[in-house]
């Protein structure tokens, strides 16, 4: 269905040191240029395996076992730059949380950190990753306020554009419009179909109707496992297992 | 038996802690007036600006007060730097094990030793083992310990104040631990820290026992030239002056006491000040 995967997942288990088990041999191919959605009832994993592909489960006690090929390296080899992949891996939050800066300083954030100082270079990144993520128009005249005087949509947005102006390869989302209204929520679904483009997104939707809408590879996960995936459009009018009939037909979730 | 209403007993229970609260108020009050008032008189320019005279019965207060400001700066050049790593250590960067809980009990612990064996403790390890004498450099270390533990609690409560998840957005983009601490958690916690490190300073500034057998002097005929002289301080000062002369003026020993209490009043007002600042500011 995809021949180009960006990453490969091969028998990932993690176990968290309170000795619940968050994955169990998880194995998937996730494809370039294409959005996939992780999708199943909460403590299925979701935002286990979106951490755990930019390692930042290392800020926690976790034994991980198996691998994950980003390109041809796997992530978890002794020396891969951890600090390096997070920028090539960016990712997204369930709650926007803006850092306590400006809108412009949380856009140069992450390049400054990388050490860039050119003033030319970060107000393109500003301009461009605000376009991005479609925030451009509302915040052009207000980069030096202070980013709390968004509204919680205008937050996950400028959330985004700070990822993206890092030029990662990959995206994660981890639920990005939980807490937003329809509007912002449509806002972002179609800046999502916009940087698939360019990118390789991974999301965990808020809902299974926007699974639906978005899911370019749907992936259904239960309680660590992944049970069934396929492409959104197969999965949903056609799943082949019980369960994920069932948790997308309402019967459970 | 009687039995109460129950809008009775909220009308005396309100009562009863409205004059605790009154009760708490009303000393402290009348300290502060008494001794303002009866101070006023006495400060005046030359009091602050000159040297003490007739065995200081009369003059001024100056090397008292720039003995104190020495001893101030001096103690917080070395326990700010100190006291804060080490807090950023505990806060940031320590696991929760054995030997951070002995390092925290520790800290606890050295915050509710008596002042006086702070002074005997300096005196025994700074001033005679390691023979820096009785000297600024001698007590400005003495305060310095007893300042320390201040400093760390406050600045760790500081920072564990800072929100988890800044942490782990901004090391989500690409920034290492320090990087994260240095331009994130520092930050919005500096207020909280400043509110500590002038609280602690405010101590030091304030008590007589660290500095009695490590620094201060009786009485000094000019101004310390170098950190391995000793010291004239306000608070031994006003010690001296109330119970080691005879027929000293009353009037210059209410003055140095209104001087000293201006000094310890002015800080807190400035770290009261701080921290509502830190209120305004603030973003989470």
């Amino acid at each position: 269905m995809f021949d180009n995967p960006k990453i490969r997942i091969n028998e990932l288990s993690v176990g968290y040191d309170d000795g619940t088990q968050a994955l169990s041999d998880v194995c998937l191919d996730i494809p370039e240029n294409a959005i996939t959605a992780l999708f199943g009832p909460a403590g299925g994993g979701k935002s286990t395996l979106l951490r755990t592909l930019n390692r930042l489960n290392d800020l926690l006690d976790v034994s991980i076992s198996g691998e994950v090929m980003l390109d041809d390296t796997n992530i978890f080899d002794r020396n891969v730059d951890v600090i390096s992949l997070r920028r090539r891996v960016g990712i997204v939050f369930a709650q926007p949380i803006p850092l306590p800066f400006s809108i412009r300083k949380n856009i140069t954030y992450g390049l400054e950190l990388a050490g860039e100082r050119r003033r030319a270079k970060l107000d393109d990144a500003v301009e461009g990753s605000l376009r991005s993520s479609a925030l451009w128009d509302e915040v052009k005249d207000r980069l030096d306020d202070s980013a709390n005087a968004l509204s919680g949509g205008q937050q996950q947005r400028l959330c985004i554009a700070r990822v993206l102006a890092l030029a990662p390869e990959v995206l994660l989302l981890d639920e990005p419009t939980s807490g937003l209204d329809p509007i912002s929520t449509a806002k972002v679904e179609s800046s999502l179909q916009i940087l698939k483009q360019d990118y390789t997104v991974v999301i965990a939707p808020s809902s299974i109707q926007q699974t639906a809408r978005i899911a370019d590879l749907a992936v259904f996960m239960l309680q660590g496992e992944l049970v069934e995936w396929g492409s959104g459009e197969d999965l949903f009018s056609a799943p082949r297992e019980k369960q994920t009939e069932e948790y997308i037909t309402g019967r459970f979730g | 038996m009687i039995r109460l209403s129950r809008h009775h007993t909220e009308r005396i229970v309100f009562a009863v802690i409205g004059l605790a609260s009154v009760a708490t108020a009303v000393p402290i009050i009348i300290i502060v007036s008494s001794i303002f008032f009866s101070g006023a008189e006495a400060v005046s320019w030359q009091f602050l600006l000159e040297m003490p005279r007739d065995g200081m019965r009369s003059g001024g207060i100056w090397p008292a007060i720039i003995g104190t400001i020495y001893l101030v700066v001096g103690t917080g050049l070395i326990s700010i730097p100190l006291g804060v790593a080490s807090a950023i250590y505990l806060s940031e960067y320590a696991a929760d094990s054995y030997w951070t809980r002995m390092i925290r009990l520790a800290i606890v612990n050295l915050a509710g030793i008596p002042s006086v064996v702070y002074g005997l403790f300096g005196l025994g390890l700074f001033v005679l083992f390691l023979d820096l004498g009785s000297s600024i450099v001698a007590a400005c270390l003495t305060l310095s310990i007893m300042t320390i533990p201040v400093i760390i609690s406050t600045a760790e409560e500081a920072l564990r104040a800072v929100p988890q998840s800044f942490r782990v957005v901004s090391v989500g983009m690409g920034a290492t631990r320090w990087q994260t601490i240095r331009r994130v958690v520092l930050p919005q916690a500096l207020p909280g820290i400043l509110t500590g490190v002038i609280l602690g300073l405010n101590r030091a500034a304030g008590e007589t026992a660290p500095i009695l057998f490590t620094g201060a002097a009786f009485f000094l005929p000019k101004l310390p030239n170098s950190i391995f002289d000793q010291t004239m301080a306000l608070p031994y000062h006003l010690f001296v002056i109330s119970t080691q002369v005879p027929e000293m003026p009353i009037t210059i020993q209410y003055g140095t006491a209104t001087v000293l209490l201006a000094f310890v009043l002015i800080m807190n007002i400035l770290a009261a000040s701080v921290r509502s600042w830190q209120r305004r500011k603030r973003e989470w």
